[in-house]
C-alpha cells in the first residue's frame, strides 16, 4: 500500500515538475488536461492516501508504545498473570497483537476515530510541549466505558452463558455498573507495580 | 492579455513548487516511522499540497480570459 502511494507520489512529483520548468506547456489543451492530474487530481489523492496511511500506521500497538510515557503500559501486556485483562487480551490473542491498544482504546461510535486522534494529538503537545503525564497517573478522561469491552463481549456465547453477566447484563450495557471498577475485572496495566510482577516471554 | 498568461504561469510554478515541496514532506513523514511523523504529514507536507491545489485551481480561475478581452 505504501509502495502505491510513493508511486503516485512520484509521478505526481514528476509531474509537477514540468509545469514547475515549463508552465508555458499548458497553451496547449492536451498539456492543460496534464496539469489538471498533475496539480489537481493527483496531489488530492496523494493527501488522501497519505492520511489512511497515517491513520492505519497509528493504529498498531509498536505505534502507541513507540512514545516514552506509553512503553510500561506495552510492558504490562506481557505480565504473566491472568487477572491482568489487558495481559490476557493480548497474550491469548482474544484481540489482534499488532492492535492491541486500539482494540480496547477506540471510540467506537460514529466519529470516534476522529476523536481519538484529536487525543493523540493532544498527548503529542504534552510529550514535546509541554510536561508529559507520570505514566502511573495517566487516567482515561470520564472512565473506561463498558461499550469497549461489549464490543466484542456483547452476543458471544461465554459471556452471555455466565449467569453474573446475563442477571447485570442492562447495568453493563447501560455504564451503570463498570466491568473494570465494578470490582470484576479491576485488573488493568497496574503501572505502580510492575517492578514487582513476572512477565512471560513468548517464544520467538 | 500578456500580463494575465504571466500571472496564470507564476500560479501554475507556484503551485507547482508548493505541490513538490508538499509531496516531499509526505515522503518524508511516509518513510519516518515516529509519532512526529503523522503532525509532520498533518500540519506540513498535506497543508503545502492542499495549498498548491487551491493555488492551481485559483490560476484556472485567474487564467480565463473574458469574453470581451478575448474578441479583441
Amino acid at each position: 500500500m505504501t509502495g502505491l502511494l510513493l508511486g503516485q507520489i512520484i509521478l505526481s512529483i514528476m509531474l509537477a515538475s514540468v509545469f514547475l520548468f515549463r508552465p508555458s506547456v499548458t497553451t496547449e489543451t492536451g498539456w492543460r488536461i496534464v496539469a489538471f492530474i498533475g496539480l489537481g487530481v493527483l496531489p488530492a489523492l496523494c493527501i488522501v492516501g497519505g492520511m489512511n496511511t497515517h491513520v492505519q500506521r497509528s493504529e498498531q500497538t509498536s505505534f502507541c508504545i513507540s512514545c516514552h510515557v506509553m512503553v510500561p503500559f506495552g510492558r504490562s501486556l506481557y505480565i504473566d498473570d491472568a487477572k491482568h485483562i489487558p495481559a490476557q487480551h493480548f497474550q491469548n490473542h482474544r484481540v489482534p497483537a499488532d492492535m492491541a491498544c486500539i482494540s480496547c482504546h477506540a471510540d467506537y461510535n460514529l466519529y470516534g476515530p476522529l476523536f481519538d486522534k484529536l487525543r493523540g494529538l493532544k498527548r503529542v503537545y504534552f510529550q514535546y510541549v509541554s510536561t508529559p503525564p507520570d505514566p502511573a497517573s495517566i487516567r482515561i478522561p470520564g472512565g473506561f466505558k463498558n461499550a469497549q469491552c461489549l464490543h466484542c463481549h456483547l452476543g458471544a456465547r461465554d459471556f452471555e452463558g455466565n449467569p453474573v453477566h446475563s442477571a447485570m447484563m442492562d447495568s453493563l450495557k447501560s455504564n451503570q455498573m463498570s466491568c473494570l471498577t465494578g470490582g470484576c475485572h479491576d485488573t488493568a496495566h497496574d503501572i505502580p507495580n510492575l517492578s514487582h510482577v513476572k512477565f512471560w516471554s513468548p517464544v520467538q | 492579455m500578456k500580463l494575465r498568461q504571466f500571472g496564470e504561469r507564476r500560479l501554475l510554478q507556484v503551485s507547482s513548487a508548493l505541490v513538490i515541496l508538499g509531496l516531499l514532506i509526505e515522503i518524508v513523514s511516509l518513510l519516518w516511522i515516529h509519532p512526529l511523523a503523522f503532525v509532520l504529514f498533518a500540519f506540513v507536507g498535506a497543508s503545502l499540497t492542499g495549498l498548491g491545489i487551491l493555488v492551481y485551481l485559483a490560476s484556472l480561475v485567474f487564467g480565463v480570459i473574458p469574453p470581451a478581452e478575448n474578441r479583441m
